[in-house]
Protein backbone atom coordinates (compact mmCIF):
# COMPACT_ATOMS: atom_id res chain seq x y z
CA UNK A 1 0.00 0.00 0.00
CA UNK A 2 1.41 3.37 -0.97
CA UNK A 3 1.09 6.50 1.07
CA UNK A 4 -0.47 9.49 -0.61
CA UNK A 5 2.38 11.90 -1.33
CA UNK A 6 0.84 15.28 -0.52
CA UNK A 7 -2.36 16.82 0.81
CA UNK A 8 -3.42 18.04 -2.62
CA UNK A 9 -3.15 14.60 -4.20
CA UNK A 10 -4.91 13.14 -1.19
CA UNK A 11 -7.85 15.53 -1.53
CA UNK A 12 -8.04 14.84 -5.25
CA UNK A 13 -8.07 11.09 -4.58
CA UNK A 14 -10.87 11.42 -2.04
CA UNK A 15 -12.93 13.64 -4.32
CA UNK A 16 -12.60 11.32 -7.26
CA UNK A 17 -13.36 8.20 -5.21
CA UNK A 18 -16.40 9.80 -3.60
CA UNK A 19 -17.70 10.86 -7.02
CA UNK A 20 -17.29 7.37 -8.47
CA UNK A 21 -18.86 5.78 -5.39
CA UNK A 22 -21.80 8.15 -5.82
CA UNK A 23 -22.19 6.88 -9.38
CA UNK A 24 -22.19 3.25 -8.22
CA UNK A 25 -24.36 3.63 -5.12
CA UNK A 26 -26.85 6.41 -5.85
CA UNK A 27 -28.68 4.56 -8.68
CA UNK A 28 -29.28 1.66 -6.30
CA UNK A 29 -30.58 4.00 -3.59
CA UNK A 30 -32.79 5.60 -6.21
CA UNK A 31 -34.15 2.12 -6.97
CA UNK A 32 -35.13 1.89 -3.29
CA UNK A 33 -36.80 5.31 -3.43
CA UNK A 34 -38.62 4.38 -6.63
CA UNK A 35 -40.02 1.26 -4.97
CA UNK A 36 -41.75 3.48 -2.39
CA UNK A 37 -43.26 6.02 -4.78
CA UNK A 38 -46.83 6.12 -5.97
CA UNK A 39 -47.48 5.22 -9.60
CA UNK A 40 -48.18 8.90 -10.30
CA UNK A 41 -44.87 9.92 -8.81
CA UNK A 42 -42.94 7.43 -10.96
CA UNK A 43 -44.63 8.81 -14.08
CA UNK A 44 -44.34 12.50 -13.22
CA UNK A 45 -42.87 14.63 -15.97
CA UNK A 46 -40.51 16.04 -13.38
CA UNK A 47 -39.08 12.89 -11.74
CA UNK A 48 -39.37 12.67 -7.98
CA UNK A 49 -36.35 11.74 -5.92
CA UNK A 50 -38.02 10.82 -2.68
CA UNK A 51 -41.73 9.89 -2.32
CA UNK A 52 -44.00 12.25 -0.43
CA UNK A 53 -45.04 9.42 1.83
CA UNK A 54 -43.34 6.01 1.42
CA UNK A 55 -45.70 3.49 -0.14
CA UNK A 56 -44.80 0.27 1.64
CA UNK A 57 -47.97 -1.19 0.20
CA UNK A 58 -46.19 -1.40 -3.18
CA UNK A 59 -44.50 -4.55 -1.95
CA UNK A 60 -47.82 -6.16 -1.08
CA UNK A 61 -49.27 -5.08 -4.42
CA UNK A 62 -46.38 -6.75 -6.24
CA UNK A 63 -47.34 -10.09 -4.69
CA UNK A 64 -50.94 -9.59 -5.83
CA UNK A 65 -50.06 -8.73 -9.42
CA UNK A 66 -47.59 -11.56 -9.99
CA UNK A 67 -46.81 -14.86 -8.25
CA UNK A 68 -43.82 -13.22 -6.66
CA UNK A 69 -43.89 -15.69 -3.76
CA UNK A 70 -43.33 -18.45 -6.33
CA UNK A 71 -40.44 -16.53 -7.87
CA UNK A 72 -38.75 -16.28 -4.47
CA UNK A 73 -39.30 -19.96 -3.65
CA UNK A 74 -38.02 -20.99 -7.09
CA UNK A 75 -34.92 -18.84 -6.75
CA UNK A 76 -34.24 -20.26 -3.29
CA UNK A 77 -34.69 -23.86 -4.47
CA UNK A 78 -32.55 -23.40 -7.58
CA UNK A 79 -29.73 -21.27 -6.14
CA UNK A 80 -29.79 -23.22 -2.85
CA UNK A 81 -29.86 -26.62 -4.57
CA UNK A 82 -27.00 -25.76 -6.90
CA UNK A 83 -24.93 -24.33 -4.04
CA UNK A 84 -25.48 -27.46 -1.95
CA UNK A 85 -24.50 -29.67 -4.87
CA UNK A 86 -21.30 -27.68 -5.39
CA UNK A 87 -20.40 -27.95 -1.72
CA UNK A 88 -20.88 -31.73 -1.89
CA UNK A 89 -19.28 -32.53 -5.25
CA UNK A 90 -16.60 -29.91 -5.93
CA UNK A 91 -14.44 -30.70 -2.86
CA UNK A 92 -14.87 -34.46 -3.33
CA UNK A 93 -13.65 -34.36 -6.91
CA UNK A 94 -10.96 -31.86 -5.96
CA UNK A 95 -9.80 -34.22 -3.21
CA UNK A 96 -9.47 -37.14 -5.60
CA UNK A 97 -7.37 -35.10 -8.02
CA UNK A 98 -5.26 -33.68 -5.18
CA UNK A 99 -4.48 -36.83 -3.24
CA UNK A 100 -5.11 -39.98 -5.31
CA UNK A 101 -2.88 -41.51 -7.92
CA UNK A 102 -4.61 -43.44 -10.66
CA UNK A 103 -4.29 -44.17 -14.36
CA UNK A 104 -5.29 -41.30 -16.70
CA UNK A 105 -5.33 -38.80 -13.86
CA UNK A 106 -3.75 -35.97 -15.84
CA UNK A 107 -5.80 -36.63 -18.95
CA UNK A 108 -9.01 -36.60 -16.95
CA UNK A 109 -8.01 -33.45 -15.11
CA UNK A 110 -7.33 -31.64 -18.37
CA UNK A 111 -10.63 -32.84 -19.78
CA UNK A 112 -12.27 -31.41 -16.67
CA UNK A 113 -10.49 -28.05 -16.85
CA UNK A 114 -11.36 -27.78 -20.53
CA UNK A 115 -15.03 -27.43 -19.58
CA UNK A 116 -14.17 -24.00 -18.11
CA UNK A 117 -13.72 -22.86 -21.71
CA UNK A 118 -17.27 -23.87 -22.59
CA UNK A 119 -19.62 -20.94 -21.99
CA UNK A 120 -23.29 -21.35 -21.24
CA UNK A 121 -24.41 -20.12 -24.64
CA UNK A 122 -22.71 -23.09 -26.30
CA UNK A 123 -24.70 -25.49 -24.12
CA UNK A 124 -27.93 -23.49 -24.22
CA UNK A 125 -29.59 -24.96 -27.32
CA UNK A 126 -28.52 -28.61 -26.91
CA UNK A 127 -29.44 -28.52 -23.21
CA UNK A 128 -32.83 -27.07 -24.12
CA UNK A 129 -33.40 -29.94 -26.56
CA UNK A 130 -32.18 -32.46 -23.98
CA UNK A 131 -34.46 -31.08 -21.25
CA UNK A 132 -37.32 -31.06 -23.71
CA UNK A 133 -36.71 -34.73 -24.58
CA UNK A 134 -36.56 -35.62 -20.89
CA UNK A 135 -39.81 -33.73 -20.32
CA UNK A 136 -37.99 -31.55 -17.81
CA UNK A 137 -38.62 -28.13 -19.34
CA UNK A 138 -40.33 -25.81 -16.90
CA UNK A 139 -39.26 -27.85 -13.86
CA UNK A 140 -36.77 -27.25 -11.09
CA UNK A 141 -34.60 -30.15 -12.34
CA UNK A 142 -34.04 -28.35 -15.63
CA UNK A 143 -32.75 -25.33 -13.73
CA UNK A 144 -30.55 -27.27 -11.30
CA UNK A 145 -29.13 -30.38 -13.00
CA UNK A 146 -27.01 -28.68 -15.72
CA UNK A 147 -25.11 -26.78 -12.97
CA UNK A 148 -24.49 -29.44 -10.31
CA UNK A 149 -20.71 -29.16 -10.52
CA UNK A 150 -18.26 -26.64 -11.76
CA UNK A 151 -14.73 -27.17 -13.02
CA UNK A 152 -13.47 -23.98 -11.46
CA UNK A 153 -14.88 -24.95 -8.05
CA UNK A 154 -13.16 -28.33 -8.35
CA UNK A 155 -9.89 -26.68 -9.36
CA UNK A 156 -10.14 -24.28 -6.42
CA UNK A 157 -10.80 -27.07 -3.93
CA UNK A 158 -7.92 -29.10 -5.33
CA UNK A 159 -5.60 -26.14 -4.79
CA UNK A 160 -6.70 -25.90 -1.16
CA UNK A 161 -6.59 -29.65 -0.46
CA UNK A 162 -3.16 -30.26 -1.97
CA UNK A 163 -1.17 -28.67 0.90
CA UNK A 164 -2.92 -30.78 3.57
CA UNK A 165 -0.19 -33.15 4.87
CA UNK A 166 -0.50 -36.70 3.57
CA UNK A 167 0.39 -37.93 7.05
CA UNK A 168 -3.02 -36.86 8.30
CA UNK A 169 -4.66 -39.09 5.70
CA UNK A 170 -2.20 -41.88 6.48
CA UNK A 171 -2.88 -41.74 10.18
CA UNK A 172 -6.64 -41.86 9.66
CA UNK A 173 -6.24 -44.80 7.31
CA UNK A 174 -4.14 -46.70 9.82
CA UNK A 175 -6.85 -46.04 12.39
CA UNK A 176 -9.16 -47.90 10.04
CA UNK A 177 -11.27 -44.96 8.87
CA UNK A 178 -13.19 -45.52 5.64
CA UNK A 179 -12.28 -43.40 2.62
CA UNK A 180 -15.52 -41.45 2.77
CA UNK A 181 -14.98 -40.84 6.48
CA UNK A 182 -11.45 -39.57 5.85
CA UNK A 183 -12.86 -37.15 3.30
CA UNK A 184 -15.62 -35.94 5.62
CA UNK A 185 -13.70 -35.85 8.91
CA UNK A 186 -10.12 -35.12 7.91
CA UNK A 187 -10.20 -33.20 4.64
CA UNK A 188 -13.36 -31.10 4.76
CA UNK A 189 -12.69 -29.47 8.17
CA UNK A 190 -9.32 -28.26 6.85
CA UNK A 191 -10.83 -26.31 3.98
CA UNK A 192 -13.79 -24.61 5.66
CA UNK A 193 -12.84 -21.07 4.57
CA UNK A 194 -12.51 -22.21 0.96
CA UNK A 195 -15.91 -23.89 1.22
CA UNK A 196 -17.38 -20.64 2.50
CA UNK A 197 -15.98 -18.75 -0.49
CA UNK A 198 -17.24 -21.41 -2.89
CA UNK A 199 -20.70 -21.46 -1.33
CA UNK A 200 -21.12 -17.67 -1.27
CA UNK A 201 -20.01 -17.22 -4.83
CA UNK A 202 -22.09 -20.04 -6.19
CA UNK A 203 -25.20 -18.81 -4.41
CA UNK A 204 -24.92 -15.17 -5.48
CA UNK A 205 -24.07 -16.15 -9.04
CA UNK A 206 -26.99 -18.55 -9.35
CA UNK A 207 -29.39 -16.21 -7.57
CA UNK A 208 -28.67 -13.60 -10.25
CA UNK A 209 -28.56 -15.97 -13.25
CA UNK A 210 -30.76 -14.79 -16.07
CA UNK A 211 -30.26 -16.55 -19.41
CA UNK A 212 -30.84 -20.23 -18.57
CA UNK A 213 -33.95 -19.76 -16.39
CA UNK A 214 -35.35 -17.58 -19.16
CA UNK A 215 -34.76 -20.33 -21.72
CA UNK A 216 -35.81 -23.32 -19.61
CA UNK A 217 -39.03 -22.05 -18.04
CA UNK A 218 -42.26 -21.19 -19.75
CA UNK A 219 -44.99 -20.94 -17.11
CA UNK A 220 -45.19 -17.90 -14.89
CA UNK A 221 -45.16 -20.04 -11.73
CA UNK A 222 -41.75 -21.54 -12.55
CA UNK A 223 -39.85 -18.31 -13.08
CA UNK A 224 -37.01 -17.28 -10.84
CA UNK A 225 -36.90 -13.69 -9.54
CA UNK A 226 -34.68 -12.16 -12.28
CA UNK A 227 -36.73 -13.72 -15.07
CA UNK A 228 -40.04 -13.07 -13.34
CA UNK A 229 -39.06 -9.46 -12.88
CA UNK A 230 -37.95 -8.88 -16.47
CA UNK A 231 -41.13 -10.44 -17.85
CA UNK A 232 -43.27 -8.59 -15.30
CA UNK A 233 -41.80 -5.39 -16.71
CA UNK A 234 -42.76 -6.43 -20.24
CA UNK A 235 -46.31 -7.06 -19.14
CA UNK A 236 -46.82 -4.05 -16.86
CA UNK A 237 -44.40 -1.68 -18.49
CA UNK A 238 -45.67 1.41 -16.74
CA UNK A 239 -45.61 0.03 -13.20
CA UNK A 240 -42.11 1.24 -12.38
CA UNK A 241 -42.75 1.38 -8.65
CA UNK A 242 -43.54 -2.35 -8.60
CA UNK A 243 -40.62 -3.26 -10.85
CA UNK A 244 -38.37 -1.37 -8.48
CA UNK A 245 -39.88 -3.14 -5.47
CA UNK A 246 -39.16 -6.49 -7.13
CA UNK A 247 -35.59 -5.38 -7.87
CA UNK A 248 -35.12 -4.51 -4.21
CA UNK A 249 -36.32 -7.98 -3.19
CA UNK A 250 -33.88 -9.54 -5.63
CA UNK A 251 -31.01 -7.33 -4.52
CA UNK A 252 -31.31 -7.31 -0.73
CA UNK A 253 -30.21 -10.93 -0.08
CA UNK A 254 -27.04 -10.56 -2.13
CA UNK A 255 -26.14 -7.28 -0.51
CA UNK A 256 -26.69 -8.74 2.96
CA UNK A 257 -24.53 -11.75 2.13
CA UNK A 258 -21.88 -9.38 0.85
CA UNK A 259 -21.92 -7.06 3.86
CA UNK A 260 -21.63 -9.94 6.31
CA UNK A 261 -18.85 -11.67 4.41
CA UNK A 262 -17.00 -8.97 2.55
CA UNK A 263 -13.64 -10.53 3.38
CA UNK A 264 -14.60 -13.91 1.93
CA UNK A 265 -16.19 -12.25 -1.03
CA UNK A 266 -13.17 -10.18 -1.97
CA UNK A 267 -11.01 -13.25 -1.46
CA UNK A 268 -13.27 -15.15 -3.82
CA UNK A 269 -12.81 -12.56 -6.56
CA UNK A 270 -9.06 -12.61 -6.04
CA UNK A 271 -9.08 -16.40 -6.27
CA UNK A 272 -10.90 -16.26 -9.56
CA UNK A 273 -7.62 -14.75 -10.79
CA UNK A 274 -6.05 -18.16 -10.22
CA UNK A 275 -7.57 -19.39 -13.44
CA UNK B 1 -4.18 -48.22 -20.84
CA UNK B 2 -1.01 -46.40 -19.98
CA UNK B 3 -0.28 -45.12 -16.50
CA UNK B 4 1.71 -41.98 -17.11
CA UNK B 5 1.38 -40.63 -13.61
CA UNK B 6 2.85 -43.59 -11.80
CA UNK B 7 6.04 -45.56 -11.87
CA UNK B 8 4.72 -48.45 -9.82
CA UNK B 9 3.34 -51.09 -12.09
CA UNK B 10 5.03 -54.04 -10.45
CA UNK B 11 2.69 -56.89 -9.49
CA UNK B 12 1.46 -56.68 -5.90
CA UNK B 13 3.84 -58.29 -3.46
CA UNK B 14 6.78 -58.30 -5.86
CA UNK B 15 9.95 -57.45 -4.03
CA UNK B 16 11.41 -54.16 -5.07
CA UNK B 17 13.65 -51.58 -3.50
CA UNK B 18 11.93 -49.23 -1.10
CA UNK B 19 11.77 -45.81 -2.64
CA UNK B 20 10.29 -42.67 -1.17
CA UNK B 21 7.64 -41.26 -3.37
CA UNK B 22 5.10 -38.52 -2.97
CA UNK B 23 1.55 -39.17 -1.92
CA UNK B 24 -0.06 -41.36 0.69
CA UNK B 25 -0.75 -44.06 -1.87
CA UNK B 26 2.66 -44.21 -3.41
CA UNK B 27 3.73 -47.48 -1.83
CA UNK B 28 1.96 -49.21 -4.63
CA UNK B 29 -0.64 -48.28 -7.16
CA UNK B 30 -2.95 -50.07 -4.81
CA UNK B 31 -5.96 -51.35 -6.69
CA UNK B 32 -8.24 -50.45 -3.81
CA UNK B 33 -7.30 -46.78 -3.99
CA UNK B 34 -7.67 -46.70 -7.73
CA UNK B 35 -11.15 -48.14 -7.39
CA UNK B 36 -11.97 -45.63 -4.65
CA UNK B 37 -10.73 -42.78 -6.82
CA UNK B 38 -12.83 -43.84 -9.79
CA UNK B 39 -15.86 -44.41 -7.58
CA UNK B 40 -15.53 -40.91 -6.15
CA UNK B 41 -15.16 -39.56 -9.68
CA UNK B 42 -18.11 -41.43 -11.09
CA UNK B 43 -20.67 -38.63 -10.54
CA UNK B 44 -18.26 -36.15 -12.11
CA UNK B 45 -17.72 -38.36 -15.19
CA UNK B 46 -21.46 -38.65 -15.62
CA UNK B 47 -22.08 -34.97 -15.06
CA UNK B 48 -19.40 -33.46 -17.29
CA UNK B 49 -19.99 -36.07 -19.96
CA UNK B 50 -23.75 -35.55 -20.11
CA UNK B 51 -23.91 -31.83 -19.40
CA UNK B 52 -20.83 -30.51 -21.25
CA UNK B 53 -19.35 -32.92 -23.77
CA UNK B 54 -22.58 -34.45 -25.04
CA UNK B 55 -24.23 -31.02 -25.58
CA UNK B 56 -21.20 -29.77 -27.51
CA UNK B 57 -21.28 -32.85 -29.72
CA UNK B 58 -25.02 -32.36 -30.23
CA UNK B 59 -24.55 -28.70 -31.05
CA UNK B 60 -21.91 -29.40 -33.68
CA UNK B 61 -24.06 -32.12 -35.18
CA UNK B 62 -27.21 -29.98 -35.34
CA UNK B 63 -25.23 -27.12 -36.85
CA UNK B 64 -25.13 -29.25 -40.01
CA UNK B 65 -28.87 -29.82 -39.94
CA UNK B 66 -32.01 -27.88 -40.64
CA UNK B 67 -35.77 -28.14 -40.04
CA UNK B 68 -37.91 -27.53 -36.97
CA UNK B 69 -36.30 -30.43 -35.11
CA UNK B 70 -32.86 -29.83 -36.67
CA UNK B 71 -33.12 -33.32 -38.16
CA UNK B 72 -32.57 -32.83 -41.90
CA UNK B 73 -28.95 -32.99 -42.99
CA UNK B 74 -27.97 -29.75 -44.70
CA UNK B 75 -24.21 -29.92 -45.06
CA UNK B 76 -22.51 -26.54 -44.74
CA UNK B 77 -25.70 -24.60 -45.55
CA UNK B 78 -26.02 -23.03 -42.11
CA UNK B 79 -22.43 -21.85 -42.21
CA UNK B 80 -22.55 -20.38 -45.71
CA UNK B 81 -25.83 -18.71 -44.76
CA UNK B 82 -24.19 -17.23 -41.65
CA UNK B 83 -21.44 -15.61 -43.69
CA UNK B 84 -23.94 -14.07 -46.12
CA UNK B 85 -26.43 -12.96 -43.48
CA UNK B 86 -26.25 -9.17 -43.12
CA UNK B 87 -28.03 -9.27 -39.75
CA UNK B 88 -25.45 -11.69 -38.40
CA UNK B 89 -22.61 -9.58 -39.70
CA UNK B 90 -24.12 -6.50 -38.06
CA UNK B 91 -24.66 -8.36 -34.81
CA UNK B 92 -21.09 -9.64 -34.86
CA UNK B 93 -19.68 -6.15 -35.43
CA UNK B 94 -21.83 -4.71 -32.64
CA UNK B 95 -20.66 -7.45 -30.30
CA UNK B 96 -16.97 -7.02 -31.10
CA UNK B 97 -17.25 -3.27 -30.49
CA UNK B 98 -19.08 -4.00 -27.26
CA UNK B 99 -16.50 -6.59 -26.17
CA UNK B 100 -13.48 -4.43 -26.97
CA UNK B 101 -14.96 -1.27 -25.41
CA UNK B 102 -16.04 -3.01 -22.20
CA UNK B 103 -12.60 -4.62 -21.95
CA UNK B 104 -10.66 -1.39 -22.41
CA UNK B 105 -13.06 0.43 -20.07
CA UNK B 106 -12.76 -2.27 -17.42
CA UNK B 107 -8.95 -2.09 -17.54
CA UNK B 108 -8.62 1.70 -17.56
CA UNK B 109 -11.31 2.45 -14.96
CA UNK B 110 -10.59 -0.62 -12.84
CA UNK B 111 -6.87 0.11 -12.72
CA UNK B 112 -7.39 3.80 -11.96
CA UNK B 113 -9.69 2.98 -9.05
CA UNK B 114 -7.31 0.30 -7.79
CA UNK B 115 -4.36 2.72 -7.87
CA UNK B 116 -6.37 5.27 -5.89
CA UNK B 117 -7.50 2.69 -3.36
CA UNK B 118 -3.98 1.34 -2.98
CA UNK B 119 -2.98 4.50 -1.08
CA UNK B 120 -3.16 4.94 2.66
CA UNK B 121 -6.61 6.47 2.77
CA UNK B 122 -9.25 6.44 5.44
CA UNK B 123 -12.32 4.36 4.69
CA UNK B 124 -10.70 2.16 2.04
CA UNK B 125 -12.94 -0.78 2.94
CA UNK B 126 -16.04 1.39 2.61
CA UNK B 127 -14.91 2.71 -0.79
CA UNK B 128 -14.12 -0.79 -1.96
CA UNK B 129 -17.53 -2.04 -0.87
CA UNK B 130 -19.33 0.89 -2.50
CA UNK B 131 -17.51 0.31 -5.78
CA UNK B 132 -18.22 -3.41 -5.70
CA UNK B 133 -21.94 -3.17 -4.94
CA UNK B 134 -23.18 -3.01 -8.56
CA UNK B 135 -21.31 -6.25 -9.25
CA UNK B 136 -23.71 -8.00 -6.85
CA UNK B 137 -26.76 -7.12 -8.91
CA UNK B 138 -28.40 -9.34 -11.45
CA UNK B 139 -28.34 -8.12 -15.03
CA UNK B 140 -32.13 -8.01 -14.65
CA UNK B 141 -31.82 -5.30 -12.01
CA UNK B 142 -29.14 -3.40 -13.92
CA UNK B 143 -31.20 -3.45 -17.08
CA UNK B 144 -34.49 -2.38 -15.54
CA UNK B 145 -32.98 0.25 -13.28
CA UNK B 146 -31.01 1.95 -16.05
CA UNK B 147 -33.91 1.79 -18.44
CA UNK B 148 -35.78 3.86 -15.92
CA UNK B 149 -32.92 6.25 -15.18
CA UNK B 150 -32.20 6.81 -18.87
CA UNK B 151 -35.82 7.19 -19.93
CA UNK B 152 -36.08 10.45 -21.91
CA UNK B 153 -39.47 11.38 -20.37
CA UNK B 154 -39.50 10.13 -16.81
CA UNK B 155 -35.83 9.32 -16.19
CA UNK B 156 -33.89 11.01 -13.44
CA UNK B 157 -30.70 11.45 -15.44
CA UNK B 158 -32.06 13.99 -17.89
CA UNK B 159 -33.61 15.95 -15.05
CA UNK B 160 -30.24 16.00 -13.31
CA UNK B 161 -28.55 17.20 -16.49
CA UNK B 162 -31.05 19.97 -17.13
CA UNK B 163 -30.80 21.09 -13.48
CA UNK B 164 -27.07 21.39 -14.03
CA UNK B 165 -27.67 23.31 -17.25
CA UNK B 166 -26.32 20.50 -19.45
CA UNK B 167 -28.03 19.30 -22.63
CA UNK B 168 -30.35 16.33 -22.18
CA UNK B 169 -30.09 13.21 -24.32
CA UNK B 170 -32.33 10.46 -25.57
CA UNK B 171 -29.59 8.08 -24.59
CA UNK B 172 -30.88 4.82 -25.99
CA UNK B 173 -31.89 6.37 -29.31
CA UNK B 174 -28.92 8.53 -30.15
CA UNK B 175 -26.05 6.54 -28.60
CA UNK B 176 -27.53 3.12 -27.88
CA UNK B 177 -24.38 1.03 -28.00
CA UNK B 178 -22.24 3.49 -26.04
CA UNK B 179 -24.97 3.74 -23.41
CA UNK B 180 -25.23 -0.03 -23.06
CA UNK B 181 -21.43 -0.23 -22.80
CA UNK B 182 -21.51 2.40 -20.06
CA UNK B 183 -24.19 0.55 -18.12
CA UNK B 184 -22.19 -2.68 -18.40
CA UNK B 185 -19.07 -0.96 -17.09
CA UNK B 186 -21.11 0.45 -14.20
CA UNK B 187 -21.88 -3.14 -13.26
CA UNK B 188 -18.43 -4.70 -13.72
CA UNK B 189 -15.63 -2.24 -12.88
CA UNK B 190 -15.79 -3.06 -9.17
CA UNK B 191 -14.82 -6.64 -9.95
CA UNK B 192 -11.88 -5.56 -12.11
CA UNK B 193 -10.84 -3.06 -9.45
CA UNK B 194 -10.60 -5.81 -6.81
CA UNK B 195 -8.47 -7.96 -9.14
CA UNK B 196 -6.11 -5.06 -9.86
CA UNK B 197 -5.94 -4.20 -6.16
CA UNK B 198 -4.79 -7.74 -5.40
CA UNK B 199 -2.22 -7.45 -8.19
CA UNK B 200 -0.93 -4.13 -6.86
CA UNK B 201 -0.58 -5.51 -3.37
CA UNK B 202 1.67 -8.22 -4.77
CA UNK B 203 4.27 -5.67 -5.95
CA UNK B 204 7.01 -5.31 -3.30
CA UNK B 205 7.28 -1.82 -1.81
CA UNK B 206 11.10 -1.96 -2.08
CA UNK B 207 10.93 -1.56 -5.85
CA UNK B 208 9.24 1.80 -5.47
CA UNK B 209 11.64 2.87 -2.75
CA UNK B 210 14.63 1.93 -4.87
CA UNK B 211 13.20 3.73 -7.88
CA UNK B 212 12.50 6.84 -5.83
CA UNK B 213 16.07 6.83 -4.53
CA UNK B 214 17.24 6.59 -8.14
CA UNK B 215 15.20 9.70 -8.88
CA UNK B 216 12.24 8.22 -10.74
CA UNK B 217 9.11 10.35 -10.63
CA UNK B 218 5.60 8.97 -10.03
CA UNK B 219 4.84 8.77 -13.76
CA UNK B 220 8.05 6.87 -14.45
CA UNK B 221 7.42 4.55 -11.52
CA UNK B 222 3.98 3.76 -12.90
CA UNK B 223 5.22 2.98 -16.42
CA UNK B 224 8.40 1.18 -15.39
CA UNK B 225 7.31 -0.73 -12.28
CA UNK B 226 3.57 -0.87 -11.76
CA UNK B 227 2.41 -1.58 -15.28
CA UNK B 228 4.99 -4.26 -16.20
CA UNK B 229 4.56 -6.08 -12.89
CA UNK B 230 0.79 -5.97 -13.23
CA UNK B 231 0.95 -7.61 -16.65
CA UNK B 232 -0.36 -11.02 -15.46
CA UNK B 233 -3.35 -9.36 -13.78
CA UNK B 234 -4.03 -7.19 -16.81
CA UNK B 235 -3.84 -10.24 -19.04
CA UNK B 236 -6.29 -12.15 -16.88
CA UNK B 237 -8.68 -9.19 -16.68
CA UNK B 238 -8.60 -8.66 -20.43
CA UNK B 239 -9.17 -12.34 -21.24
CA UNK B 240 -12.11 -12.51 -18.84
CA UNK B 241 -13.57 -9.21 -20.04
CA UNK B 242 -13.40 -10.22 -23.70
CA UNK B 243 -14.98 -13.61 -22.98
CA UNK B 244 -17.76 -12.03 -20.91
CA UNK B 245 -18.24 -9.13 -23.31
CA UNK B 246 -18.66 -11.34 -26.37
CA UNK B 247 -21.39 -13.35 -24.67
CA UNK B 248 -23.37 -10.52 -23.07
CA UNK B 249 -27.09 -11.10 -23.41
CA UNK B 250 -29.24 -9.52 -20.71
CA UNK B 251 -28.35 -5.94 -21.61
CA UNK B 252 -29.85 -6.32 -25.08
CA UNK B 253 -32.78 -8.43 -23.90
CA UNK B 254 -33.82 -6.06 -21.13
CA UNK B 255 -32.62 -2.58 -22.00
CA UNK B 256 -32.82 -2.19 -25.77
CA UNK B 257 -34.40 -5.27 -27.31
CA UNK B 258 -31.45 -5.14 -29.72
CA UNK B 259 -32.57 -1.84 -31.20
CA UNK B 260 -32.88 0.75 -32.46
CA UNK B 261 -32.45 -0.85 -35.89
CA UNK B 262 -30.14 -3.58 -34.63
CA UNK B 263 -27.58 -1.18 -33.23
CA UNK B 264 -27.36 -3.13 -29.95
CA UNK B 265 -28.16 -6.56 -31.38
CA UNK B 266 -25.63 -8.44 -29.21
CA UNK B 267 -24.65 -11.77 -30.73
CA UNK B 268 -26.10 -14.07 -28.09
CA UNK B 269 -29.31 -12.07 -28.14
CA UNK B 270 -29.41 -12.62 -31.90
CA UNK B 271 -28.76 -16.35 -31.46
CA UNK B 272 -31.43 -16.50 -28.74
CA UNK B 273 -33.98 -15.04 -31.15
CA UNK B 274 -32.98 -17.34 -33.99
CA UNK B 275 -33.32 -20.32 -31.66
CA UNK B 276 -36.35 -19.47 -29.57
CA UNK B 277 -38.31 -16.98 -31.67
CA UNK B 278 -37.67 -18.33 -35.18
CA UNK B 279 -37.20 -21.88 -33.81
CA UNK B 280 -34.30 -22.48 -36.18
CA UNK B 281 -32.12 -24.67 -33.95
CA UNK B 282 -29.81 -25.77 -36.74
CA UNK B 283 -28.90 -22.25 -37.78
CA UNK B 284 -28.68 -21.07 -34.17
CA UNK B 285 -26.29 -23.95 -33.40
CA UNK B 286 -24.04 -22.97 -36.29
CA UNK B 287 -24.06 -19.34 -35.11
CA UNK B 288 -23.19 -20.38 -31.53
CA UNK B 289 -20.39 -22.58 -32.74
CA UNK B 290 -18.91 -19.73 -34.79
CA UNK B 291 -18.85 -17.42 -31.78
CA UNK B 292 -17.35 -20.20 -29.69
CA UNK B 293 -14.52 -20.54 -32.24
CA UNK B 294 -13.98 -16.78 -32.20
CA UNK B 295 -13.76 -16.78 -28.40
CA UNK B 296 -11.30 -19.68 -28.37
CA UNK B 297 -9.10 -18.00 -30.99
CA UNK B 298 -9.29 -14.64 -29.20
CA UNK B 299 -8.30 -16.26 -25.92
CA UNK B 300 -5.38 -18.20 -27.38
CA UNK B 301 -4.03 -15.13 -29.18
CA UNK B 302 -4.42 -12.96 -26.08
CA UNK B 303 -2.60 -15.49 -23.93
CA UNK B 304 0.19 -15.89 -26.51
CA UNK B 305 0.73 -12.16 -26.95
CA UNK B 306 0.23 -11.44 -23.26
CA UNK B 307 2.68 -14.06 -22.02
CA UNK B 308 5.33 -12.72 -24.35
CA UNK B 309 4.92 -9.30 -22.77
CA UNK B 310 5.46 -10.52 -19.22
CA UNK B 311 8.56 -9.41 -17.36
CA UNK B 312 10.41 -10.51 -14.26
CA UNK B 313 12.49 -8.24 -12.09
Amino acid sequence: MRSAPNPLARTASYTFLILVCAVTVVPLLYMGALSLQTEAETLAANPVLWPESPQWGNYAELFERAPFGNFIVNSLIVAGGITLAHLVFDPLVGYVFAKFRFPLRNTLFIALLATMMIPLFVRMIPLYVMMSNLGWLDTHQALIVPFLMDAFGIFLMRQFIQPIPDDLIHAARIDGASELRIYARVILPQVKPALAVLGLFTFVHQWNEFLWPLVATSSEEMRTIPVGLALFKQEYFTLWHLTAAGSVILFVPTVLIFLFSQRYFVRGITLSGLK
Amino acid sequence: MSAPTTTATAPPGAARPVRRRRGPFAKSLNRRYVITAYLFLLPAFAFFGLMFYLPIANMVSSSFRTGAQADVYAGMDNYTRAFEDAAVRNSFTVTVIFGVATTIGAIVIGLTLALLLNQKLRGRVVFRAALLVPYLTSVAIVGLLWRNILDPQLGILNRLLSDLGLPTQTWLNTHPLATVIGVTLWMTVGYTMVLFLAGLQGIPEEYYEAATVDGAGPWQRFWRITLPLLAPTTLFVSVMAVINGLQAFGQAYIITGGGPAGRTDLYIFHVFNVAFTSRDFGYASALSFLLFLVIVIFTVVQLRVGRRGEVQY
